[in-house]
């Protein structure tokens, strides 16, 4: 430190008259393209300032994209949902009770005996008509459902008494009509009241 | 030199500074992770919330893939009643398109709440709401569905938060409810619920969320601690339509005679499959109070009953098998049968002097006398070996049906005088009606039994299987003496009195009745158990029926039964597309 104090030190004033010259050692000119040059300077600034924005740009992207991440995966949630209520009332609406419920709201009947159909001569055997059907199922359904209450049975829906009565008498183009034709078809033992079939059964002893 | 003294210089500013910010993150550092560590780390888990996945319990299926049991999502309506402002709360709406500020009261909400479940004890919710005002939660409506859920979440009350709850649902009902079990709010309480658990049952999952301030996830906090695990698909044999078709059966027969309760199974003969375990009454799991608890479980399996005469089959097979007798063996069976020894008289149901009759006679009209008259061809514990080998009174019918019940054959060593002959007709022995129909699925099998199966297997969410089914299959009697039996019993649908009713055209059945004493006190009351078992078609068998029911008033014959079983058999008919028989009953003499 001394010796940095003593440089300092001013020359004394009376000391000679003259002010002393400034000198100052030019630098050369490699020494001059050496040193930093303000655009570089700018361009390490700039640079810092863009990677800094691009940055920034970037957390903004992948916030928002966590954020529409979330929001699907909620979507994701509540649509699974909705699937499994669908599902529910589906399975509902699909159980025996919901459908025997309206069946019978329909006019159907269940058909009590087996039907065989005799490919040689075309005829069907067996008496299927709704009369003589099974007797179960025929007083209402006695098998319990907590789930299946008036809300599963379709109403109005086009369905009128008229149209149920038809569906009874005349199968209404149903399968059942399939099954109640062969009434009048030759060779038919459904005609003959209820009798059973005339099928060609191994012999009974 | 000056110039190298200045850079000097500078260097050491540079190192200064580079220190001094050095130091400024070391200080902050360790201010952060020592000093301040446990008030940050408490703010953190202020914000870091952990919440339940819910793993979904497995399903239970019928053969046919029919849900009988399932998991559905149920929601809880919670509230905090500390945020609850007596006043009410401001809500925003919009009246003819004028936007508009109006107060709605804590009663008016609740109804809101009230009216969005379809309908809720407001007065409750109100208690539940002002039982603690400074408490953070409190239950206002539990198990709400999805649509319900989702109008209370509209109705944006401030202090009105949710909960998911899963629960259980059987859409079919009472369809199979005896098999399916019932599910308390803990967890299963029986049957396949209960045995299956293993398969069925589920395991919550763990994650952990930081919450903003303002109550929002934080996208991308989400962190997955412990994943849930969903059920295995607990696969039935049971066909959902025939079971129900079989329930109503029984509960149509079984009101109209005034029964106590009734069974009935249909089992596949060449896999040993039960399609059909009914009984009546039987259990909604839906509604636990459907029905009274002792008819809530599966009878079928787990009360065994003093069977009667669907016990001869096995005493005639197991003679046969011994080469003691053949159909044709010829009887003379006499009015009673004085067990030897006691003063004890063996009777018939009905009144008779000396008949001719054959085996096979014995058989179709269900001679005690006769089977007595039998009992003296083969030792006690011979008879008792065959019995035992059917699977009675030491093994279940393999079904693995929750407390299925073995039945009681009484040791030889141990038997009476009068047990030893009555155990050959289903008396002073007991089984289950699954044993019954094990016992008609062995000898419609060509005498080979195969354990009944109730579950085909169990299937994990990733469609591997950790259990199959895997019956062993045993010989009990040779083919010639179950295929003889099987011949014997058809003579019931074809010469019996009963015959016209049991009868269907075109298939040949073989059937047996059996109308069982009941012990009450001591002593055999009036009442009696009814049952109707068979097979068919006897030429290639396929299905065994069989149908019980306990304790009728109108009918206490084994003719109750028929019409029941009859139907059944049609309604098997049609389901599996049974063919017609194709060849001739051959003869069967029951006289001599």
């Amino acid at each position: 430190m001394s010796a940095t104090a003593a440089l300092r030190v001013p020359v004394p004033a009376g000391d000679g008259g003259t002010p002393p010259r400034h000198l100052e050692i030019v630098p050369t000119r490699a020494q001059r393209r050496a040193r930093p040059r303000l655009y570089a300077a700018l361009v390490a600034v700039g640079g810092i300032m863009l990677i800094l924005l691009a940055q920034l740009m970037m957390s903004i992207v992948l916030a928002e994209g966590a954020y529409r991440i979330a929001d699907l995966q909620t979507d994701k949630r509540d649509l699974g949902r909705e699937t499994r209520a669908a599902q529910e009332s589906l399975s509902q609406l699909g159980s025996t009770q919901s459908l025997t419920a309206n069946a019978a709201l329909l006019g159907m009947v269940s058909s009590g005996n087996p039907m065989f159909l005799d490919v040689a001569s075309g005829a069907a055997l067996g008496n299927a008509s709704a009369t003589d059907a099974s007797p179960v199922g025929s007083a209402g359904n006695l098998v319990g459902n907590a789930l299946v209450d008036g809300t599963t049975t379709v109403r109005g829906e086009g369905v009128t008494g008229d149209m149920q009565q038809t569906a009874v008498l005349t199968g209404g183009g149903s399968p059942a009509d399939l099954m109640l034709t062969p009434v009048t078809a030759p060779g038919s033992v459904a005609a003959d009241g209820g009798a059973h079939g005339r099928i060609p059964s191994p012999t009974m002893r | 030199m000056i110039e190298a003294r200045r850079s000097r210089r500078r260097l050491t500013v540079a190192v200064l500074a580079v220190l001094a910010i050095l130091a400024t993150f070391s200080v902050r550092l360790i201010d952060i992770q020592v000093v301040r560590a446990e008030t940050y780390s408490a703010a953190v888990d202020s914000n870091f919330y952990t919440a339940t996945l819910w793993g979904t319990r497995g399903s239970i299926v019928d053969a046919n893939g029919t849900v009988l049991a399932t998991s559905v999502d149920r929601f809880n309506i919670t509230a905090a009643p500390v945020n609850v402002k007596m006043e009410g709360f401001t809500r925003r709406v919009e009246v003819d398109g004028v936007r508009q500020t109006v107060r709605v009261s804590v009663m008016d909400a609740l109804q809101e709440i009230s009216d969005a479940v379809g309908g809720a004890d407001v007065q409750a919710m109100y208690a539940a709401l002002t039982d603690d005002p400074t408490s953070p939660f409190a239950y206002l409506v539990r198990g709400v569905k999805l649509d319900e859920f989702q109008r209370v979440l509209d109705l944006h009350i401030p202090w009105v938060y949710t909960q998911v709850q899963p629960a259980r649902s059987y859409p079919n009902g009472a369809i199979a409810g005896n098999l399916v079990g019932l599910m308390g709010t803990d967890g299963p309480l029986s049957g396949t619920e209960y045995r299956w658990n293993d398969c069925l049952a589920s395991e919550n999952g763990t994650v952990g969320y930081a919450m903003s301030r303002d109550g929002v996830r934080m996208p991308g906090s989400e962190v997955v601690e412990q994943p849930a695990v969903d059920g295995g698909t607990v696969h039935l044999t049971i066909d959902a339509d025939l079971q129900w078709f079989a329930q109503q059966s029984l509960a149509e027969q079984g009101t109209a005679i005034g029964a106590e309760w009734a069974t009935a199974f249909v089992v596949d003969v060449k896999t040993g499959k039960i399609r059909v375990a009914a009984d009546w009454p039987t259990v909604d799991p839906n509604d636990l109070d459907s029905a009274a608890p002792e008819d809530a479980g599966a009878r079928s399996f787990t009360a065994p009953y003093e069977p009667g005469s669907v016990i001869k089959t096995a005493t005639v097979a197991s003679l046969i098998d011994a080469g003691k007798l053949d159909a044709r063996t010829r009887f003379t069976v006499h009015a009673g049968y004085t067990i030897p020894g006691t003063k004890y008289t063996i009777t018939d149901s009905f009144w008779h002097g000396d008949l001719a009759y054959t085996t096979a006679g014995i058989l179709v009209n269900s001679s005690n006398i006769g089977i007595a008259q039998m009992t003296e061809l083969m030792p006690l514990d011979e008879r008792t070996a065959y019995l035992t080998r059917f699977g009675f009174g030491s093994e279940t019918s393999g079904a693995d049906f929750l407390a299925e019940d073995t039945g009681f054959v009484r040791d030889p060593a141990d038997s009476d005088a009068v047990t030893s002959v009555t155990q050959q007709f289903g008396q002073g022995m007991t089984a289950t009606s699954a044993q019954v129909a094990s016992l008609y699925q062995t000898i419609a099998n060509h005498g080979v039994r195969i354990p009944l199966t109730l579950v085909e297997g169990c299937e994990m969410p990733d469609g591997s299987y950790s259990y199959v089914a895997d019956p062993q299959q045993t010989r009990v009697v040779s083919r010639d003496a179950a295929d003889s039996t099987m011949l014997m019993l058809e003579g019931m649908t074809t010469q019996h009195p009963y015959a016209s009713q049991l009868a269907i055209p075109g298939y040949r059945i073989a059937a047996k009745s059996g109308t069982a004493q009941v012990a009450s006190g001591g002593g055999y009351g009036s009442d009696r158990i009814v049952s109707m078992a068979g097979a068919f078609p006897v030429d290639d068998p396929q299905y065994v029926v069989v149908v019980t029911f306990a304790k009728p008033v109108t009918m206490k014959s084994s003719s109750a039964a028929i019409p029941t079983f009859n139907a059944i058999m049609k309604q098997v008919i049609k389901t599996y597309r049974v063919t017609p028989s194709t060849v001739p009953a051959p003869e069967n003499p029951l006289t001599w």
